[in-house]
């Protein structure tokens, strides 16, 4: 049970001890302040960096309207549409950056990035949507809309990251249960013909699966990584095959009850933001709900102090009186039915039903979104937002006819995952036990 | 004869494995079988065997298209030496070694890392960036640019370059500021498909004509690797002779240099080896840049010689796969050979049962996920060996 990284702490120690040694907020020990404050120099750095590209777009975009549109009453009815100059929006990007980097520099480890990141990155996006666009009307209920919608999957998967490796268990087999979780949910829903029954069929079976995963990493010790990959592997095996065998010979099975928007009364009725936040799939309502939920479940509960125990000090809980072993079952049973839960939005909020490898790796920009977040609920929805928002840009500019290279954006958040684990830009720390098994004894 | 025993003892959980991972797939073209369902409750008898007759015929088409047709086999002895008898009789066997191929290469690659405890998962992805590093030497170098065995060194080199490259990112991020490799190498794998997917839809150098498919060009027409049976329909290329010559040296870097036994130590106890004197930073390094060169040698040979083109999708399941049979073969370059055959007969003896009977080809990644969790938890599969429904005594766990 000894720190393995060990030798990297001290390899990384050594490092740094050549950056300048000037005053920093003294959190930790002094190696740690150390490392904060490099990590702090470098995101002052990448800030500036980026404040230097800003303002170079803002010089090149001269006379460049942005032109948007907006559905005031509902989506297709009457819209309203404004333009503004796009070196405007540059030039609040630009002073954005510039503040960032300046306070970053000035206030070290204690610049609170994460939200700067966050606050930015929406105008950051919508301006060079408005720079690619050229000139092109875009309409952003349209944007905003499918943002929070990409965003469903990917913040309930997260959040059931979150929950199993916060007791302890490394889990990345969130794709993969994603995946059964839309394929239960599109065939529980066409034979019931209850639209309900999708969601909970894929959020059982989600759990059925995840015990299963639970059931080999803690009885017999399976590497969590190895137990992972074979859910993984097993999930795109069974449900591929399971749909081309029957599925797709047996369409009836594959035609299930779409659960549609819902018109939250009275709000949905306000012009331009209610046909943004207030007519969406409940899908994600409920996702809202249960990030809520769980950022009180985790923090300020005795399940949550427990839970986060079993994954910090799985013997230090145990001595105490905790059963860590259940404790790790039922965090997986919830994590599970999350997953699943998200799965069948999948399948069941669009047209298609479930189709082969539907979830096309969302449950690991899921883990992204974990890591990013720092294992906090609410950073990591935020997280699941940004992605969601390149995500949608890409559907946006590919169906205006511009031509940037998706690729680029569609790879942001692996790239922005790297360098968040890498700890280039600021340090997030696992649960100190996530991924080692426990000996109860 | 004890060798025989010791050679037994070690081949018993594989084969249990494998041999029970068939037959829960058996169970599962059964019971996927909608005819089966459907008269499982008026006729429960006559519905269990019509489905233990078509899981029959699915693995007897396996079998053929694993090893050949027993009776086309036949036919080619009887026919005293006529040559297309002969390389009809026997494509289906080395169809199944050229699947084995890329096999080979990536469970090695990852065996290695393995080996040092670290858990590279991102074969897929220094695979793809070694089939990018081959593709781009043979459009440079093919086609007479160079003389054709200077051009197919170059696309190895080229190939093991561009792995090793892809791998040094989470090695070194893992040796110096312990970012955690799984993560890494998972999002480097999707990475390097969006990256192929950029390379062959934005540029003329590599994108085939009239550049509308996100594909390269056809590679045979610059480099084509020698083949090396006597058979000319019979496409088997050096790429086998390579990969088992790769075999040979990681066993022997592995189990007799110097280097190979610092990885195995660090991977067996990391600060038992820091203690000894053994970098731990060089290690990761060292071990990520080898499996990630062998990964890429692999991707650059399958793709020049092979699958002749490059495409965002040429990994396939390719990645996962090489999980397996680096588990399944004890990260030992002799087991990682045997089961990467294994699964190359499983492989295209699969597609033929696909084409015959309409059982999709993807109940083999079911099968592997079956065969990693049993591998990865012998007491799992000693216990079926042993009595499958006697409960363990909880004293076990407790």
């Amino acid at each position: 049970m000894t720190n393995k990284k060990k030798p990297v702490a001290a390899a990384r120690a050594k490092t740094i001890t050549t950056a300048p040694a000037k005053r920093s907020t003294p959190v930790g020990d002094g190696a740690d302040a150390q490392q904060q404050l490099v990590a702090s120099r470098v995101r002052a750095g990448l800030f500036a960096l980026f404040t230097l590209l800003s303002l170079a777009i803002t010089n090149g975009s001269a006379g460049v309207e942005g032109k948007f549109a907006f559905w005031v009453d509902k989506i297709g009815g009457t819209d309203v549409s404004f333009s503004v100059p796009v070196v405007l929006l540059w030039v609040a990007v630009t002073a954005g950056f510039g503040a960032m980097a300046a306070l970053q520099f000035v206030r070290g480890a204690s610049f609170r990035w994460r939200l700067a990141i966050g606050l930015i990155s929406p105008f950051l996006v919508f301006a060079l949507l408005a720079r690619l666009l050229d000139g092109t009307t875009a309409n952003l209920t349209v944007f905003f809309t499918s943002t929070l919608l990409y965003t469903v999957p990917v913040g309930i998967g997260a959040l059931a990251g979150i929950v199993s490796e916060r007791s302890g268990i490394l889990n990345i087999s969130v794709e993969g249960k994603l995946l059964f979780g839309a394929m239960i949910g599109s065939i529980a829903s066409s034979i019931t013909g209850i639209a309900i029954a999708g969601p909970i069929a894929g959020a059982i079976f989600g759990a059925l699966v995840s015990l299963f995963f639970a059931w080999l990493g803690i009885r017999y010790k399976v590497d969590q990584i190895i137990a992972g990959t074979v859910i993984n592997i097993g999930a795109l095996g069974v449900t591929t095959f399971a749909y081309l065998r029957i599925l797709q010979p047996y369409s009836e099975f594959n035609r299930p009850i779409g659960i549609t928007p819902i018109q939250i009364p009275f709000l949905s009725d306000i012009p331009v933001l209610g046909p943004i936040l207030f007519s969406l799939s409940p899908f994600f309502y409920i996702a809202v709900g249960l990030v809520l939920f769980f950022t009180y479940m985790i923090y300020r509960t005795r399940w949550g102090l427990r839970l986060r125990a079993a994954g910090e000090q799985p013997n230090a809980a145990g001595t105490v009186g905790i059963d860590v072993v259940k404790l790790r079952y039922r965090a997986m049973l919830i994590a599970g039915l999350l997953a699943g839960f998200a799965g069948s939005y999948i399948s069941l909020s669009g047209t298609g039903g479930f189709g082969i490898n539907t979830s096309a790796g969302q449950g690991f920009i899921a883990l992204a979104a974990v890591i990013f977040g720092a294992w906090n609920p609410v950073y990591a929805f935020g997280a699941a937002l940004i992605f969601g928002m390149t995500s949608a840009a890409t559907t946006l500019l590919s169906g205006l006819g511009v031509t940037i290279p998706p690729q680029i954006l569609l790879s942001m958040p692996y790239i922005v995952t790297i360098i968040v684990v890498a700890g280039l830009i600021g340090r997030v720390r696992a649960p100190a036990s996530a991924g080692r098994p426990y000996d109860q004894g | 004869m004890n060798g025989l025993k010791k050679f037994g003892s070690k081949i018993r959980v594989p084969a249990l494995s494998i041999s029970v991972a068939l037959l829960v797939g058996a169970l599962f073209i059964i019971f996927t079988d909608i005819e089966v369902l459907g008269g499982l409750l008026s006729d429960p008898i006559g519905a269990l065997s019509l489905g233990i007759g078509r899981a029959a015929t699915a693995y007897s088409a396996l079998f053929r298209g694993a090893f050949g047709d027993p009776e086309t086999i036949g036919k080619a002895l009887a026919s005293n030496g006529d040559i297309k008898l002969w390389a009809r009789a026997l494509r289906p066997i080395v169809e199944s070694v050229v699947a084995s191929v890329p096999l080979i290469f990536v469970g090695l690659g990852v065996s290695v890392a393995f080996r040092t405890g670290i858990f590279n998962i991102g074969g897929a992805g220094q695979y793809t960036m070694g089939a990018v590093g081959g593709t781009i030497a043979a459009l440079a170098f093919g086609a007479g640019v160079t003389p054709a065995p200077i051009a197919i060194l170059l696309v190895m080199i080229f190939g093991v370059v561009g792995g090793a490259a892809w791998a040094f990112i989470p090695g070194y991020l893992k040796a110096r500021v312990g970012a955690s490799e799984v993560i890494t190498t998972i999002m480097l794998n999707f990475i390097a498909g969006q990256f192929v997917f950029f390379l062959v839809s934005n540029f003329e150098f590599i994108q085939k004509p009239p550049r509308i498919q996100p594909v390269s060009k056809e590679l045979s027409q610059f480099v084509d690797l020698p083949g090396i049976l006597p058979i000319a329909a019979l496409r088997m290329d050096i790429s086998i002779i390579i990969a088992l010559l790769t075999a040979v040296a990681v066993s022997w870097f592995l189990f007799r240099s110097t280097r190979g036994f610092e990885l195995r130590a660090a991977g067996l106890n990391l600060a038992a080896a820091k203690y000894a004197g053994i970098g731990a930073g060089t290690s990761i390094i060292t071990a990520m840049l080898i499996s990630g060169a062998i990964s890429g040698l692999g991707g650059a040979l399958v793709a020049v010689g092979t699958i002749k083109q490059l495409s965002p999708g040429i990994a396939g399941s390719v990645g996962f796969t090489a999980i397996a049979v680096a588990l399944v073969g004890g990260t030992r370059p002799s087991g990682v050979v045997a089961t990467a055959l294994v699964f190359g007969l499983l492989q295209h003896g699969g597609s033929l049962m696909q084409v015959q009977t309409g059982i999709p080809i993807e109940m083999l990644l079911f099968i592997q996920a079956l065969v990693i969790a049993f591998i990865a938890a012998p007491d799992l599969t000693l216990g079926i060996l042993k009595n499958p429904f006697r409960r363990r005594p909880r004293s076990v766990a407790k």
